[in-house]
């Protein structure tokens, strides 16, 4: 397992080859923590691709162009899949905007527990 | 301080809605930070507005980049108009001095000039019909398709080169003349252009249907293969560009322009070796 942290996102590498990522409460993302995210995701997963559990429940914005970027080519050479657990009301209306608006490149799910996500995932 | 009490938060969203409604795009939504439905809803709203807002934005940049092009295009296809014909004339003044034997070098070259011209001229005018093509949906009166069917057959000579049969009532539009007259023209001129039989054979029929006329031209040539069959509704696309010369690849995609613009739609049935039937709607008033 490996982990790393910066002001906006926790990161862990688990040992089932899958990224996890969670925010700290209240976190508002932008395009630069996007790309960091990004940046910091692809050195742990070693420029392969690899599924991806990532939690918004604490995420209480997302900018568009933060949502692009998510959607986009270079975070789906990042990951392989996305399960994004979303388990209140505010997380759920971004998770679904990301869905239907951007439609994101690579296989992407709405979950409402990490246990759903990390089936799906695996499966 | 933020007053957050439903009754304020609710009227703020319906007030956003209204604002949304009448593309307003300038005001956001406060979301508390409650994490309740009512700032789902709020924050909702705020993703939607902007997203409309860049949506408008690009289409409005695409609009006005569209104008500058059909403008430009516009503008230099006239503008080589008058050298085009200068050149025609230059070309038949030579061949006059010369008057070369015919078979000859020179006669061949003159004779490929003048194709060249031709076919320059062509593609000159169907920029300008093109560019013009939108504009022709504008004005609309009330249009007798048989009429103007039997009438374009007869300006253009078309009974010489086909047999061309209106097979049932033709119905009266309000459409564009000048339009319908392009539309009906091309058609024809096209199936007979590509025709690889003795004799090319057109049908016309219409079909009411609940809210538009379907017309539809059906000939016996020698049908279009599928990879072709939405191609040859873009611009400056051909099947097979050296097949004819006079072809520029303009015509369907300026019939498509002018239907589209009216409202309706035009597309293709057809198998290779099985003829074409080239189908467009035009919407009832």
């Amino acid at each position: 397992m490996e982990y790393r942290e910066n002001e906006k996102i926790k990161f862990t590498l688990r040992d089932d080859n899958i990224l996890q990522t969670e925010c700290f409460p209240n976190t508002i993302m932008n395009l630069e923590d996007g790309k960091e995210s990004t940046r910091i995701s692809a050195e742990m997963v070693n420029y392969e691709p690899l599924p991806l559990l990532c939690d918004l429940t604490n995420v209480v914005r997302m900018s568009q162009d933060c949502r692009k970027h998510f959607a986009g080519p270079e975070h789906a050479e990042t990951f392989s899949k996305a399960a994004l657990i979303v388990t209140n009301p505010i997380s759920k209306i971004i998770g679904n905007f990301f869905l239907g608006l951007n439609k994101p490149i690579k296989p992407t799910k709405l979950f409402t527990s990490k246990e759903e996500g990390l089936k799906w995932l695996k499966s | 301080m933020t007053d957050f009490s439903d009754d304020k938060r609710l009227n703020a969203i319906l007030d956003m809605i209204g604002r949304i409604a009448s593309l307003d795009f300038t005001e956001m939504l406060e979301v508390s930070e409650e994490n309740d439905m009512v700032d789902a809803i709020s924050l909702g709203l705020n993703m939607l507005s902007e997203e409309l807002n860049s949506q408008v934005v690009d289409k409005k940049i695409l609009h006005e980049v569209n104008a500058k092009l059909e403008k430009f295009a516009y503008t230099v296809a006239h503008d080589l108009k008058s050298p085009l014909n200068s050149q025609a004339g230059l070309i038949k003044l030579l061949e006059l001095t010369l008057n070369p034997d015919p078979n000859s070098d020179i006669d061949e070259c003159i004779t490929k000039l003048k194709r060249m011209n031709e076919k320059m001229k062509s593609l000159v005018e169907g920029v300008l019909s093109y560019s013009l093509a939108q504009s022709k949906a504008i004005e609309k009166e009330e249009v007798d398709l048989k009429e103007l069917v039997e009438e374009v057959i007869e300006i253009d000579n078309f009974n010489e080169k086909a047999d061309i049969e209106i097979r049932n009532e033709l119905p009266v539009v309000f459409f564009n003349r000048t339009g319908a007259t392009q539309i009906v023209r091309n058609l024809l001129d096209n199936a007979i252009k590509y025709s690889n039989k003795t004799r090319c054979v057109i049908n016309i029929e219409s079909e009411e249907k609940n809210k538009h006329y379907e017309i539809r031209f059906i000939d016996n040539g020698p049908g279009i293969p599928p990879e072709y069959q939405e191609k040859i509704f873009q611009l400056f696309n051909q099947i097979d560009p050296s097949l004819k010369t006079d072809s520029v690849g303009i015509g369907l995609a300026t019939i498509k322009s002018i239907i589209e613009a009216s409202g309706g739609k035009i597309w293709l049935n057809s198998k290779q070796g099985e003829g074409s039937t080239f189908i467009f709607t035009i919407n009832k008033k």
